[in-house]
């Protein structure tokens, strides 16, 4: 029998990434669960023949709750990556997409007599505000959130486990991804790179948040690698925490200094004189943010909105322990943090956040 | 150079500065930002200005000149301030345009650059029978001119061992035409005065201090706002410093009108309490461009919860982009 992967948001930033890779290193057939199908052919079309001889595309709203048109006797691999991944998602589209749609992933998953393994990306950030070791294991249940994407991604965990209980079955819970790899290149920008932006331009000089808080950043191609390691491993079972092992890790304060740093190689943003930004309280940034609700629709305004939801996590230290991953891919590559970083802002300088290049999307 | 003065005054050589009274003058024509909005006066929506704690402002008439603003504060200090006479009058403005009182049309029509030279200061200085009296004008720093100009008034009365007295004048009306908002503030022309005087007065000057940074002399309001708190912080960290004081020994801080909730960040960042910050007359007369301090301070006095040896910080932030504070304390 040959084996067959359903993946859901493989048009997506990660899940694209992911089955590039699938296609690179199995022999499969992919089947690409997709809300919009010519978005998908648009992939499909730039993955080559490999592409066209080995991928289909179904067309699924996860929202109406339930999966047709897949074979399920083929399917040996269900991989679900598709969700709404801003900070600053509603809680109802947190809860239809994250949630319910997980919940749909899940029970398709259960029908599949085949199924060898059932891969669900989560989030580090599914943590919630809780600080101090995180082991890769389920979450206690008394969490509590920043946000709603961080509500909603460990409540589609759960929904995982309680769903998918008794499957082979593989939970990854990725770190900030700020770039497709170690080079530094930029295709997806997030609350990383808006809020460098705000401090480059000069529209903010406060930072929310404890210098000493570890960061946990990584890559596209690093994610998706170690997912399709996990995905197609045999000791591939389990919960698995995708990013720098906490000593690989920059602390927030060693981040903005590293950036300044390279701000500051820049004649133009040298001219400015602009200050390092001070750190703040988590209240006196809410007083900012609430301030800023009447610049009315600026830029600064609308970036700070977008920053605000994960202002907190800034002030929660947390060491993602990384031993069962490192046990279930001794090959790992590991995170230069620095270097990553460094790549990243010097890119984001030399292009303006991505003005200057093409090829770049705002998400 | 430090401008710390120290009890005697005669440590390092300075004399002391001493502040005495103060006064201020708002254009004629009162009116609630919702009628400024409809008039088209306005960039943010009146909701918005409302929410950051404006209601009112003034703007001049159209007969009423930046001068006649000026002569107004002036004529408004205390009774006796200038009965001895003046040893230099520094006007400060904020608009440079402010700084000359003849018009535009007639240097066209004459192409004579004396009318863009007709400098209020010795209109002034004429019209008060300020005899002695030199003349400083103070044109590119912005809302921060009126600091400047006590900060400079400090300077002259330590360089200049005959001077007793500067009067500090500072007077602005914007063009009529003008949007009436800055930065995200609500805009009243306005003037003050004060004297800075060797003799003792009501608050003596402790120290000053400015920055500069040319570098965002072209700033938007957003960036004004942006490097609002770091470049604030940053003043009165090196106003301490250069005042030998710490934040625990300011009771009082009396910044420019603007948006509320500035002061609910920068009190917290600098730990002082929030009611330890004056700023009473934003919904009353917005950001009066370099006068506020003149109307708060003098706020703060009338209040009675000002008390002898109290210490008092201005701070301002303004275009250039500039940066200024005084420190004074209470002294009568």
């Amino acid at each position: 029998m040959s084996s067959t992967i359903v993946l859901t948001g493989g048009t997506g930033y990660l899940g694209s990434r992911l089955a590039e890779r699938l296609l690179e290193i199995t022999d499969h057939r992919l089947v690409l669960l997709a809300r919009d199908p010519q978005r998908a052919r648009q992939f499909i079309d730039a993955w080559g023949a490999d592409g066209q001889k080995r991928v289909d595309v179904v067309p699924t709203d996860l929202r109406d709750g339930t999966i047709e048109g897949v074979a399920r006797d083929s399917v040996t691999h269900v991989v679900h990556s598709a969700a709404l991944i801003f900070f600053n998602v509603e809680k109802l589209d947190a809860q239809a997409v994250n949630v319910d749609g997980t919940r749909a992933v899940t029970e398709f998953a259960r029908r599949c007599p085949n199924l060898q393994r059932y891969l669900a990306f989560s989030s580090l950030y599914s943590a919630g505000t809780r600080t101090g070791r995180i082991l890769e294991q389920p979450h206690p249940p008394e969490s509590a959130f920043a946000n709603h994407y961080e509500w909603s991604k460990a409540r589609s965990e759960q929904e995982v486990l309680d769903g998918a209980s008794g499957l082979p079955l593989t939970i990854v819970r990725p770190g900030t991804v700020i770039a497709d790899g170690p080079d530094g290149r930029v295709t997806q920008y997030n609350a990383f790179h808006n809020t460098l932006k705000l401090f480059f331009y000069g529209l903010l000089s406060l930072m929310p948040g404890d210098a000493a808080t570890p960061m946990y950043l990584t890559t596209a191609d690093f994610t998706a690698t170690a997912a399709a390691h996990l995905l197609l491993s045999p000791r591939g079972e389990g919960i698995y925490h995708l990013g720098p092992d906490p000593d690989e890790t920059q602390t927030l304060g060693e981040l903005i200094d590293q950036a300044f740093d390279v701000f500051e190689s820049d004649p133009a943003f040298r001219r400015r004189r602009l200050l390092r930004p001070e750190f703040c309280d988590v209240e006196t940034f809410r007083h900012l943010v609430d301030a800023s609700r009447s610049l009315g629709t600026s830029p600064m305004s609308q970036a700070l909105q977008s920053v605000a939801p994960f202002a907190e996590q800034m002030f929660k230290r947390k060491h993602f322990d990384t031993t069962r991953l490192h046990a279930a891919w001794p090959e790992h590559p590991g995170t230069d943090s620095p270097s990553l970083t460094h790549a990243v802002i010097d890119r984001l300088v030399a292009s303006r956040w991505g003005r200057n290049q093409e090829g770049t999307s705002w998400t | 150079m430090s401008h710390f003065m120290s009890d005697t005054g005669s440590e390092d050589g300075l004399a002391q500065a001493h502040l005495h009274g103060l006064a201020h003058a708002l254009g004629h024509r009162k009116s609630h930002l919702a009628e400024s909005e409809t008039a088209g006066l306005l960039e943010s929506s009146a909701v918005d200005l409302l929410s950051s704690g404006f209601a009112w402002h003034y703007r001049c008439e159209d007969d009423q000149s930046a001068y006649d603003l000026a002569l107004a504060a002036v004529r408004a200090l205390p009774e006796g301030s200038l009965a001895d006479g003046a040893d230099a009058i520094i006007y400060s403005t904020c608009l440079p345009g402010n700084g000359n009182i003849g018009t535009a049309e007639t240097w066209r029509s004459s192409r004579d650059v004396r009318h863009l030279m007709e400098f209020p200061a010795s209109h002034l200085q004429a019209e008060l029978e300020l005899d002695r009296a030199v003349v400083i004008g103070l044109t590119q720093q912005g809302c921060t001119g009126f600091l400047g100009s006590l900060r400079l008034a400090s300077s002259l009365l330590a360089s200049e061992p005959e001077w007793e007295r500067v009067l500090c004048v500072t007077a602005d009306r914007f063009p009529p035409g003008s949007v009436y908002e800055q930065s995200f503030n609500l805009i009243s022309d306005g003037a003050a005065a004060c004297v800075v005087a060797r003799s003792p007065g009501t608050f003596r000057i402790l120290g000053t201090h400015h920055i500069t940074n040319g570098g965002m002399a072209a700033a938007t309001g957003e960036e004004s706002i942006g490097s609002y708190f770091s470049y604030t912080q940053l003043l009165v960290r090196e106003t301490l410093r250069r005042t030998g004081l710490t934040m625990a020994d300011i009771d009082w801080i009396v910044p420019q009108n603007t948006n509320a909730a500035a002061w609910k960040i920068l009190s917290r960042m600098l730990g002082i309490d929030e009611n330890q910050v004056h700023m009473p007359s934003l919904p009353e007369s917005a950001h009066a461009i370099s006068s506020d301090h003149a109307i708060n301070l003098s706020d703060l006095t009338a209040s009675g919860r000002l008390r002898k040896g109290q210490r008092v910080m201005l701070l301002v932030a303004g275009h250039g982009l500039n940066w200024q504070s005084t420190v004074l304390e209470v002294t009568a």
